[in-house]
C-alpha cells in the first residue's frame, strides 16, 4: 500500500511529468477513505463530489499548462473547526450541527487557491478541546497504526487520514500541542508556525492567544509545500504578522553542518521523565543530528511544569470567555469533557490570569536568551507512545506536564518529527523549535533528520 | 500546598460564572479545582509592579532575534 501514497512533492512531480493524473490520485484517496474510515473515523463530513470536480478541473488545467504549482491537484482535509463556505462545520458539537459557514477561513481560502482538491473534513475534539469523547455527534478518530490506541488530537482526524494515506496533507490547530500531538502519536510531521504567521480567521478559537494553525502532512518537504500556501499576512485576523514570507522548500536539502542544536534534556529527563522507547528515539536522533555535523549543546529553562501552568491558566481562561454565553445557556449540550474544561474557569481569577500573563513575558524572553547562540532546539512531544483510546485521562492536564506547551506560551515556531517506534510498534517523536519566523531553519533540520533515517518508508498497514 | 477551596467559595464561583452544575459534576470538580490553584501558585512570581504583561497579540520588536 506504502508504495500507493506519494508525498505531496512526489505528486507534485509526477503530475507536472503528467504521469499521475490529480482524478486517479483523487479517487485513491476516496478508496482509501472508503475502505478505512468506518474503522478510523477520520472524516466528519465527506466532500467526494467538490473533490471529484475540482480534481478534474485541476487536471485540465494543468494539461493546458496553468499549474498554479505544487499544490494544484493535491487531495486535503480541513478540520472541522475550519470555515468552509457551503460545507458543514460542526466543531464536533452538538451544538453545531447544522452550521453551515457563508464563507471560507482564510486558510481553507488559500488552499483552495493554490489549487488543492478538498476530500472533505476531519474530525476533532470537540471545540479542539477536550479529548476523546465518546458523547459527540460522531466518534473519536482512531490510530491507523492500531486502532485501538488513541491518535492525540485535538487534530486527530488530520493525523489519523495522513498517516493512512486518505489524504496527502490537512489543516491542523495547535493551542497546546493539537498540530504536534497527533502527529507524533500518528507518525507523520507537523509544524506548529509561530503564532501570527498563518490567519485564524474563520477558524473557531480554542484559546486566542495561544491559537495556531499550520499544516501536517508525511514529512518535513511537504510542511514546507503546504505552509508556502498558508503563511502571509491576513487583515481579518488581528495577530497576523506583516512580514516577508520566505520560500520554505528551497530552504531545505542543503544540509546541516553547523547547525547548533541545544537539547532541553530536563523537560524530558527530570521534569517529566519519558519512557524507555521515547529516550531511546530522541537519544538516536541526537546522535543521528551530530551525525549529520549539527553541534549539540545543553538548554536549561524554567521547570516544564513553569510553563505548563502559565499556558493552563491562560488557555482555560481564554477558553471560557470565548463560550461564555453557550456555558451559561447550554452548558449539557457540550460534550463531557468539553463541559469539564470550561467549569474550570469559573475558579481562575482575573488576577491570576494576568499574573499568568506576565510570567508569559518572563518565559518567553528567557527562551530568548537561551536560543541566542542556538538555531533550534529539542525536546520530547509525548511521553510514550499513544495510549490505549479508552485510557486517556480526562482530567490529564493535572497530571504530568505536556512538552508541547511551552511553545505555545512563547509563539515559537515547532515541529513534531517521525523518530522512530517503540516497543508497541507505534511511533515516537521528536519535537525541534526555532525562533520566531524562523520555520525554514526547523525544516531544514526536520528535513535532513528525515532523509537520514529510515522512519519516512515505513506506513501503517 | 494550596489551600482546598470551601463548599461556600465553590458555589459562589460556579454561580458567578452563571454555571448550573449536577451534584456529581460539582462532586467531581472538587477533586480537580484545587490544581487550578497550584497552577496560580507557580505563576505568582516576586516580579515587582512593574512587571508587564506579555503581549495578547504578536511579537514586540524585543521578543525577536
Amino acid at each position: 500500500m506504502s508504495a500507493a501514497i506519494p508525498t505531496i512533492a512526489e505528486a507534485a512531480r509526477r503530475i507536472a511529468a503528467k504521469d499521475l493524473s490529480p482524478v486517479e490520485l483523487t479517487r485513491a484517496c476516496l478508496e482509501r477513505v472508503h475502505a478505512l474510515d468506518e474503522r478510523l473515523h477520520a472524516f466528519v463530513h465527506l466532500t467526494e463530489e467538490r473533490a471529484l470536480a475540482e480534481a478534474r478541473a485541476a487536471e485540465a488545467a494543468i494539461m493546458a499548462g496553468g499549474s498554479k504549482g505544487p499544490l494544484h491537484g493535491i487531495p486535503i482535509g480541513l478540520k472541522d473547526i475550519v470555515d468552509t463556505k457551503g460545507i458543514p462545520t460542526t466543531c464536533q458539537s452538538k451544538l453545531l450541527q447544522d452550521n453551515i459557514p457563508d464563507a471560507d477561513a482564510t486558510c481553507a481560502e488559500k488552499l483552495a487557491a493554490a489549487g488543492t482538491v478538498l476530500i472533505g473534513k476531519l474530525t476533532t475534539h470537540e471545540f479542539a478541546d477536550g479529548g476523546p469523547s465518546f458523547d459527540l455527534p460522531r466518534p473519536p478518530a482512531r490510530n491507523p497504526w492500531n486502532a485501538d490506541h488513541f491518535t492525540a488530537g485535538s487534530s486527530s482526524g488530520t493525523g489519523a487520514a495522513i498517516a493512512a494515506g486518505m489524504i496527502l496533507c490537512g489543516i491542523g490547530t495547535d493551542t497546546g500541542g493539537s498540530i504536534r500531538g497527533p502527529a507524533a502519536l500518528c507518525g507523520i510531521a507537523g509544524l506548529k508556525p509561530t503564532y501570527g504567521l498563518v490567519s485564524r480567521a474563520g477558524v473557531a478559537p480554542a484559546a486566542f492567544s495561544l491559537d495556531h494553525i499550520g499544516p501536517m502532512a508525511w514529512n518535513a518537504e511537504d510542511c514546507a509545500l503546504m505552509l508556502q500556501a498558508l503563511a502571509g499576512h491576513d487583515p481579518r485576523d488581528p495577530a497576523s504578522a506583516d512580514r516577508p514570507i520566505p520560500n520554505y522548500a528551497a530552504a531545505l536539502g542543503g544540509g546541516i553542518e553547523g547547525a547548533r542544536i541545544g537539547v532541553i534534556h530536563h523537560f524530558h529527563e527530570t521534569d517529566h521523565k519519558v519512557g524507555e522507547g521515547t529516550q531511546r528515539g530522541i537519544d538516536a536522533a541526537i546522535a543521528t543530528l551530530r551525525g549529520l555535523g549539527a553541534e549539540i549543546r545543553e538548554v536549561q529553562l524554567s521547570p516544564l511544569q513553569d510553563w505548563h501552568a502559565c499556558g493552563s491558566l491562560i488557555s482555560i481562561v481564554e477558553r471560557a470567555a470565548a463560550y461564555e454565553e453557550w456555558a451559561r445557556t447550554r452548558l449539557h449540550d457540550f460534550g463531557e469533557r468539553m463541559r469539564s474544561r470550561l467549569m474550570l474557569g469559573a475558579f481562575v481569577s482575573g488576577v491570576d490570569y494576568l499574573q499568568a500573563v506576565r510570567r508569559r513575558r518572563e518565559l518567553r524572553a528567557e527562551l530568548k536568551a537561551a536560543m541566542a547562540e542556538l538555531d533550534v532546539v529539542l525536546t520530547a512531544v509525548f511521553a510514550a507512545e499513544a495510549p490505549k483510546i479508552d485510557a486517556v485521562p480526562k482530567w490529564d492536564v493535572f497530571q504530568q506536564p505536556g512538552f508541547m506547551m511551552p511553545f505555545n506560551v512563547a509563539g515559537y515556531p515547532a515541529m513534531s518529527v517521525c523518530a522512530g517506534f517503540g516497543a508497541g510498534g507505534l511511533p515516537v517523536a521528536i519535537q525541534l523549535v526555532g525562533k520566531p519566523f524562523q520555520e525554514t531553519t526547523v525544516l531544514r533540520i526536520a528535513d535532513a533528520f528525515e532523509r537520514a533515517t529510515p522512519f519516512r518508508d515505513r506506513r501503517p498497514n | 500546598m494550596p489551600t482546598p477551596i470551601d463548599d461556600a467559595a465553590f458555589e459562589y464561583l460556579l454561580a458567578r460564572a452563571g454555571l448550573t452544575l449536577t451534584e456529581a459534576e460539582k462532586a467531581e470538580l472538587k477533586t480537580v479545582c484545587d490544581g487550578i490553584a497550584g497552577f496560580a501558585e507557580r505563576v505568582r512570581k516576586p516580579r515587582g509592579r512593574m512587571a508587564e504583561p506579555a503581549l495578547t497579540y504578536g511579537f514586540a520588536e524585543e521578543d525577536l532575534p
